[in-house]
């Protein structure tokens, strides 16, 4: 055990508790699956002088549960994980906590990681070697993502919703143009002598632009210098603005319930399936028209549905020609894993084991994980 | 007695799903089959075509397979890719079929 330091089992998960004393107030999740790399870290970290909590957890379903449950400052990632990728994580928690910082930690040098974790919207992305190189300025970087704690609300001004951003710049009655992020998102208003002139975000402009710009609960702006030469989209003064932002958020308020139960429901969908076993699972509609979806260690989802829709005509067929009856679920391997295939109510669930899974439980699994998709 | 035998045969058929192995090349021909006889050779040969043309669609979909299994109420078709073609088994299951009537084999 470090000097000066407890540690707790949280229950259930796996996860351990490391605190370095009463008065730790940050806390982080570190999230890797090789165990050893977990016991460094928690080590290393424990040098930040924020001393803050550290919890580690080997999985990424893992993580998202913790964080369900608990406030935390800052994620450090791995990327390269089995199941459920770091990259799966973190688009994840970009949409659930945008507030929360997070950090790639990873072994692979490689710039198509790099770009693809700074495009799902990561504060810092660093190399384990760099790690061990400079650890000095990776302490740095932490203990500084640590310090711009906020809840909802833009970094750099705590506690304000975007509405509070653009009445202080138009308070001031300057010209500039505020550039917005908030993970992928971007936006821009543009301000000429405390008037907004235009309004881009999510591919809209004007009003439309603003209105979906007030549904974003945080991330970052920039004030710079005023862009002239805008075409004017946005005629009503601020106060009308305003009056219809409210009643814009009051029909939002109820839109986001359904927009947290639909996450809600997504993460437990992924938890059953990491606790099943399952690495996959893809669901292929009947209509060729309806997109499939994929959710796991999937890339090629249209095309593994193209083959579904394909197998179950070849099903169709080979059971009217046999007399055979109806179609219970097909199964396929190669050298790696099981593919089962259980037809359902107007869609069939793809669901992709591993090869050592018990083929004789495999179809009553498949069956219980599709019956609880489908719920 | 001629047409008296083409009767008995096809109720065979209708009755019972079929069980026995058959081995194909790569285009879908029958090689070597222990399927009685009184199943239609062109019901094997379409079995087969399906089969290979599945285990063709799979490695474009990028999830290469070595091994199909098609679990009917009544019977289960067992494919397994070779070097140059597949073997498929065919088990009927216990579990009664609730089958639509085999096509009888034109030929």
């Amino acid at each position: 055990m470090p000097a000066g330091g407890i540690i707790l089992n949280y229950s259930g998960l796996g996860v351990i508790d490391f605190c370095m004393g009463k008065e730790a107030n940050h806390k982080i999740l570190v999230l890797d699956d090789d165990a050893d790399w977990l016991d460094m870290c928690r080590d290393f970290l424990a040098q930040l002088p924020a001393k803050p909590v550290i919890r580690t957890v080997t999985s990424g379903m893992q993580a998202l549960s913790l964080l369900d449950t608990e406030s935390y400052q800052v994620l450090l990632c791995d990327l390269v994980m089995p199941r459920m990728d770091g990259l799966q994580v973190l688009s994840i928690v970009r949409r659930r906590f945008p507030g929360l910082r997070t950090v790639v930690l990873t072994g692979h040098p490689d710039d198509v990681f790099r770009a693809r974790a700074y495009e799902v919207g990561v504060d810092l992305f660093w190399l384990k070697s760099d790690l061990q190189q400079s650890p000095q300025l990776f302490l740095d970087c932490i203990e500084s993502l640590l310090g711009r704690e906020e809840d909802d609300g833009f970094r750099d001004v705590q506690s304000k919703n975007i509405l509070d951003v653009i009445r202080m710049e138009l308070a001031l009655r300057n010209s500039s143009t505020l550039h917005i992020k908030s993970g992928r998102q971007v936006a821009q208003i543009c301000i000429q002598d405390g008037q907004i002139i235009d309004v881009r975000a999510e591919g809209a402009d004007g009003e439309e632009a603003f209105r979906r710009l007030l549904k974003w609960k945080g991330g970052t702006f920039e004030s710079l210098p005023a862009e002239y030469g805008h075409v004017q989209t946005m005629n009503k003064s601020l106060e009308a603005l305003i009056l219809e932002s409210a009643q814009t958020l009051k029909r939002g308020a109820n839109q986001s319930t359904v927009k947290e139960d639909e996450d809600t429901k997504f993460i437990t969908r992924m938890t059953a399936m990491a606790c099943e076993g399952a690495e996959f699972v893809v669901i292929v509609p009947v209509k060729k028209e309806d997109t499939a979806k994929g959710f796991g260690s999937i890339q090629e989802v249209d095309r593994l549905a193209a083959w579904t829709r394909q197998a179950e005509k070849t099903a169709q067929r080979l059971g009217e020609r046999y007399g055979a009856g109806s179609l219970t679920h097909l199964a396929g391997h190669n050298l790696e894993r099981r593919l089962l295939l259980v037809p359902g109510k107007g869609r069939t669930f793809v669901i992709g084991w591993p090869l050592k899974a018990d083929l004789g439980q495999l179809f009553e699994q498949s069956k219980k994980l599709a019956e609880s998709w489908a719920s | 007695m001629g047409i008296l035998n083409w009767f008995r045969k096809s109720r065979a058929v209708a009755n019972k799903p079929p069980s026995g192995s058959f081995t194909v090349d790569r285009h879908g021909r029958v090689l070597t089959t222990t399927v009685g006889s009184g199943y239609p050779r062109r019901l094997l040969d379409d079995t087969a075509r399906e089969v290979l043309s599945l285990f063709r669609e799979a490695r474009v979909a990028q999830a290469p397979l070595t091994g199909l299994d098609f679990y009917f109420t009544g019977l289960h078709i067992k494919a397994r890719e070779m070097k140059n073609g597949a073997i498929i088994f065919l088990s009927p299951q216990t579990t009664p079929a609730t089958s639509s009537p085999v096509r009888k084999d034109p030929s």
